[in-house]
């Protein structure tokens, strides 16, 4: 996909699909760890993954109004499910927090994970349009997502209880809203 | 994606060109067949250049000229002072918008019954959610969820329907095309308030998400 073709260089209609999908993806993020830590935030014996939580989403917001603004300059349609989103995203993260630490940390790990290569990808097109400027804005949010997955594995993500089923449940679930995110 | 070009491309000068000749032809020929082609040896266009530029015949032309409209609009909500109140905005723009087709309230008018036929409905209705997206835009308007949607909706119905008191209102002045804006604005601040109204009561529903908490992990 990174050979750089004839033709028009920038793609406008691929960069607001980009910036519809991506948008969506960083609003529904920021559901997931407001809807962890509506349940772990009021927990005295939780207020250690409370605080990763609530630093985790403040990147996560601040991806946010990046991809807000980007929608006003530009002038994208975003995504008309956001309150499918939000509810998914909310509900995502107060089932796993109510099965337990790990299990909201495995979350965090395959979301993040899809993610990851998601912003990999979209960093490669980019370039290959010569929109640098977003592709080096991309590949900075793609830094902050690793490092949050890196943060989840070190706090035992992979110790969840049934974590394959339960990463492969989430990573297929993300796969899936970035699809019809594309289009709708 | 429809970002103003600094410099208009060949083939929109030409469909300029085009629209430049059809216009003062549209109350004697209408928006049909026979006038594109009456506009197209007015300005000195092939039949081949006519397809290769409107496409849809003359649907393509009235796609071109109501984007115009929406594009000198556009500047001209830009450039002056903008209300404070998003209520006086939305009537300062919606104005400059009806502004942008004065003069050809005949043209016009025909060329919203010509959207109306079978074959130009849903570019119709594409037409008008654009305007109102040019709208919200060139105001100011930053909403990205529902509200997105939710706005270009209300300010849909708000545009049709002062548009047809404005072609319609003989005066130039336009009093009873403002006194209707002003009265259909009012209706959407009244719906508005309720939304502010119901949004208050759902904030006040129990923290479910607190409640499993406590079940699941106790108080500790």
């Amino acid at each position: 996909m990174a050979i750089r073709r004839p033709g028009p260089a920038r793609n406008t209609d691929a960069i607001a699909r980009m910036i519809r999908i991506d948008h969506a993806g960083e609003y529904g993020a920021v559901q997931i760890y407001r809807g962890q830590r509506a349940v772990f935030g009021r927990l005295p014996s939780k207020t250690r993954i409370a605080r990763q939580l609530e630093h985790m989403e403040a990147d996560e917001q601040s991806h946010l109004d990046a991809f807000d603004r980007y929608i006003a300059e530009r002038g994208v349609r975003p995504t008309a499910l956001s309150p499918v989103w939000r509810m998914a995203g909310f509900g995502l993260g107060v089932a796993t927090a109510l099965m337990g630490e790990k299990a909201a940390h495995a979350c965090t790990e395959a979301v993040e994970s899809v993610i990851e290569g998601h912003y990999g990808e979209q960093v490669k097109e980019l370039e290959a349009m010569g929109e640098t400027e977003l592709a080096a804005d991309f590949a900075r949010y793609q830094a902050e997502e690793v490092a949050h997955k890196d943060l989840a594995v070190d706090e035992g993500a992979h110790d969840a209880p049934g974590y394959p089923l339960l990463s492969a449940l989430i990573k297929t679930g993300c796969r899936i809203a970035i699809r019809v995110t594309e289009r709708i | 994606m429809n970002e103003a070009r600094p410099n208009r491309s060949h083939a929109d000068q030409a469909r300029g060109r085009l629209l430049d000749a059809a216009l003062p032809l549209v109350p004697f020929e209408g928006w049909s067949g026979s006038l594109l082609r009456l506009a197209a040896r007015d300005a000195g266009m092939s039949d081949d250049e006519l397809a290769l530029y409107c496409p849809e015949g003359v649907i393509s032309l009235i796609v071109f000229w109501w984007r115009q409209m929406d594009e000198s609009a556009r500047k001209s909500i830009a450039t002056g002072e903008s209300p404070a109140k998003i209520r006086e905005r939305i009537r300062r723009a919606v104005l400059l918008r009806l502004e942008a087709g004065k003069g050809h309230e005949d043209a016009l008018a025909r060329a919203r019954a010509r959207l109306l036929l079978p074959d130009g409905i849903a570019t119709g209705a594409e037409l008008t959610w654009k305007t109102s997206g040019m709208i919200w835009r060139a105001i100011g308007d930053t909403s990205t969820d529902a509200n997105w949607y939710s706005k270009r909706a209300i300010l849909t119905g708000v545009w049709t329907s002062t548009l047809a008191i404005w072609l319609s209102e003989a005066d130039a002045e336009k009093p009873e095309t403002k006194a209707f804006l002003d009265r259909r604005i009012a209706n959407v601040m009244e719906f508005e308030k309720v939304k502010a109204k119901v949004n208050k009561q759902l904030a006040g529903l129990p923290d479910f998400a607190a409640i499993a908490a406590k079940m699941r992990y106790g108080t500790r």
